[in-house]
């Protein structure tokens, strides 16, 4: 029997995975597997342009540029990359390579390796999204966030013969379309994908707030201004004054990402503010009309162009073997048929030096493009609000506050000041 | 007459355990003594089948609320080292918390809304196919099918019902009512839209509960009750209702334990939407404060608060119910 109960035991030991006699790994030291390549765990997200094929196809091209790397591919349960990340790694399992990880937080609390200077060689904003002058996510590519995607088939049917240049230009064609029984705006947010209703505001502060101070959330960190102060509410008042006259329906806000993009396809209304990723969304599975595309107009016509750059690949500080794994993300990021992958499934526009995009690429694509590069000649490219990475960005958590509380504006549950009030509230919370 | 007899037939079910038996007795005292050492095999064998569970419970469930009440006296942020002991500042914290009412009240309305809903509408549906024939057997299980599905496949479904271009709008709009209501975009209605959701998944386990119950009502105290002069009305007050309580009290604490704890649907339905905490519940917020705004000391305080509120529900609805039951 005393040899039955001890047997008993060591089996529960064994099944509660003591781990005796397993030798631990060496700090940042390779764990080599089978045939002496070192295996990496990389997350990445799945979509509906970026799917499981996708990412396979990519993670082999790079893989054959780094042999000596096996890469285990982790895919997060929704699209929330980040918090996924953050769940990982409160359990001490932080993934060796992430793609597209907002690097808020985990820069700061040294959970990630920056890339050198030379590594970053080949970008064209090597510092974009720099945290303490350091460069945690590779700035591979550029978005521009919003774009107002208009059905021409509704602005010629209402007598809209050109795309506004001012915001009182947008006022007045929303309202043409309004008389004429056509909703102007689609705007969702439903479900889990409340970060959608987001991208009007993001339009009123580029134009409001950042070209006036483009360093705005820089100098809101160091508690120089509020979001109390007047140009931010007169920004969220634009998105108050727009649902207040019914320019966007509230009902909206019950669609989720993808219902809301149907939405636009099935001429639910006029005009769709979301970032360059729907470019080519709208040129691979056209609507039954023509897609047009302008920038969010200034109050006075001067142009004003609110991107993203970065979004690329991070590296764990803690990776198996950090220079590998930092070699890895390189060639997946820098690799030319990965980024024309993710310029045909995602509408990126890379920012690698020398990159040109497929030459078969659609006349929305294009729309998009024409617009980033107007913005880079004018020098009128500003952050996109919500959006920032490195130390103009919102401390965690914030972007989603600030897209409950748009929410909050276009039901008129909140007035701005309210709004901007909540923010400040937030703010507050966010960094104690 | 026919509340004596239930209460004659549960009085005699107590007396019936102790009873007395005088060879039982006999063979107890003319049993060998104990030989030394036979305790400790015993003692061996009662280990080994109950350490697995023991060990698991402990670290599966222990542990982790023995840490999550360390980490509710700290302000611990994985990403803003390095971590203090802030003592009882979170708990305080909470009390001026608008959030954490707000979410506190979205709570308990949907847990009274299941509540009521699913126990009701059980009740009801229960009755109806408490009859043996195979049509109502497999009635029974569709109605229960909602409760095996994942949370999740249920919500996605009822979004695709209730978002404004859903089927139930269309439905509406179809029958000339130009302005159906936002059943996910109004924050009035939302909260109500999550509740209604988790009381249609609880239907299907209330059914079977409460058709167990029904089925262990013995037909004879109901033709007994017919016979002195009872009509359906009071002999479902006075038989069935009272040899239902075990099922209720199973019900109704299984019901607040789901509405106390619901993640899933406001997950996927709302993400605490719209407009800002609407219909945030308490689990949902500890989640977002611990992995959306990386304040895990604080989100330990209210899982604490969460897990002693559900305690002290359960406890005191448990005990009230059970104290019926007993008095039935």
């Amino acid at each position: 029997m005393r040899r039955t109960l001890i047997f008993g035991l060591a089996a529960v030991l064994a099944a509660a995975g003591c781990g005796v006699g397993e030798t631990p790994q060496p700090e940042g030291g390779a764990s080599a597997s089978a045939g002496g390549k070192v295996e990496l765990s990389f997350l990445v997200f799945e979509t509906p342009n970026l799917d499981a094929a996708f990412w396979d196809a990519a993670i082999a091209r790079a893989s054959a540029k780094v042999p000596e790397v096996t890469i285990k591919k982790l895919v997060t349960p929704n699209i929330d990359r980040t918090a996924y990340a953050k769940q990982l790694d409160a359990a001490g399992n932080l993934p060796d390579i992430l793609q597209s990880v907002n690097p808020a937080g985990f820069a700061q609390a040294g959970k990630l390796a920056p890339f050198t200077d030379a590594e970053l060689a080949n970008f064209i904003a090597p510092k974009a999204g720099a945290i303490g002058g350091k460069v945690y996510q590779l700035p591979y590519n550029t978005q521009v966030i919003p774009v107002v995607y208009y059905n021409k088939d509704m602005f010629a049917k209402a007598g809209i013969t050109a795309t506004p240049t001012t915001y009182q230009e947008l006022l007045d064609i929303s309202k043409k379309l309004k008389d004429g029984g056509t909703t102007p705006f689609i705007v969702g947010g439903g479900g889990a994908d409340t970060w959608a209703d987001m991208y009007p505001l993001t339009g009123t502060v580029a134009t409001d707030v950042y070209k006036k101070t483009p360093d705005w959330l820089l100098q809101r960190a160091q508690g120089k201004v509020k979001f109390t102060d007047p140009d931010f509410v007169a920004a969220a008042k634009k998105i108050e004054d727009l649902a207040k006259n019914e320019y966007i329906d509230p009902a909206g806000l019950s669609r989720s990402y993808a219902d809301t993009e149907q939405a636009f396809r099935d001429g639910k209304g006029a005009m769709y503010p979301m970032g360059s990723w729907f470019a080519t969304s709208a040129d691979a599975n056209k609507p039954s009309f023509e897609v047009g595309a302008f920038p969010w107009p200034t109050d006075d016509g001067s142009p004003v162009t609110p991107t993203f750059t970065g979004g690329g690949t991070l590296v764990s500080a803690t990776a198996k073997n950090v220079e590998l794994a930092k070699k890895w993300a390189l060639a997946f990021d820098e690799d030319k048929e990965n980024n024309d992958a993710f310029v045909k499934a995602d509408g990126s526009i890379p920012a690698i030096k020398g990159y040109t995009p497929p030459a078969d690429m659609g006349p929305v694509y294009n729309a998009t493009v024409a617009i980033y590069q107007k913005g880079m000649q004018d020098g009128s490219i500003f952050d996109a609000f919500s959006q920032e990475a490195g130390d103009g960005a919102l401390p965690p958590g914030l972007a989603d506050k600030a897209a409950l509380g748009v929410q909050d504006l276009i039901t008129g549950k909140k007035n701005a000041q309210q709004f901007a009030e909540f923010l400040d509230d937030e703010y507050a919370k966010a960094t104690q | 007459m026919t509340q004596n007899r239930t209460r004659g037939a549960r009085a005699d079910a107590p007396r019936a355990l102790p009873s007395p038996n005088p060879a039982r007795g006999r063979a107890r005292t003319a049993r060998r003594p104990r030989k030394p050492g036979r305790f400790l095999p015993a003692l061996g064998r009662f280990s080994l089948f109950a350490l697995p569970g023991l060990l698991a419970y402990t670290l599966f469930v222990l542990v982790p609320i023995g840490m999550t009440g360390y980490n509710s006296l700290t302000n611990l942020n994985p990403f803003n080292p390095p971590t203090q002991f802030v003592g009882l500042r979170n708990y305080v914290n909470l009390l001026s918390d608008a959030e954490f009412h707000q979410a506190l009240l979205n709570t308990v309305i949907i847990t009274a809304i299941i509540t009521v809903l699913a126990n009701v509408g059980g009740l009801l549906i229960a009755m109806l196919l408490d009859r043996p024939t195979k049509l109502y057997v497999l009635l029974r299980g569709v109605f229960f099918t909602p409760v095996v599905l994942s949370s999740v496949v249920i919500s996605v479904i009822w979004q695709a019902i209730l978002t404004d271009d859903g089927l139930l709008n269309s439905a509406l709009r179809g029958l000339g009512m130009d302005e159906p209501p936002g059943w996910l975009s109004d924050p009035d209605l939302a909260i109500y839209s999550i509740a209604w959701i988790m009381a249609w998944q609880m239907l299907g386990f209330c059914v079977v509960v409460y058709l167990a119950g029904l089925q262990g009502v013995p037909r004879e105290l109901n033709e007994a009750a017919s016979i002195d002069g009872a009509g359906p009305l009071q002999r479902f007050r006075n038989v069935t209702w009272p040899m239902l309580a075990p099922a209720l009290t199973i019900n109704v604490v299984m019901l607040l334990i789901t509405g106390f704890k619901a993640y899933d649907q406001v997950r996927v339905i709302t993400n605490g939407g719209p407009g800002n905490g609407t219909t945030v519940t308490m689990a949902f917020q500890v989640v977002q404060t611990a992995f959306v705004s990386n304040r895990i000391g604080y989100s330990s305080a209210l899982a604490a608060v969460m897990l002693a509120i559900v305690a002290f529900i359960s406890v005191v609805v448990l005990r009230f119910l059970q104290k019926r039951e007993v008095s039935q």
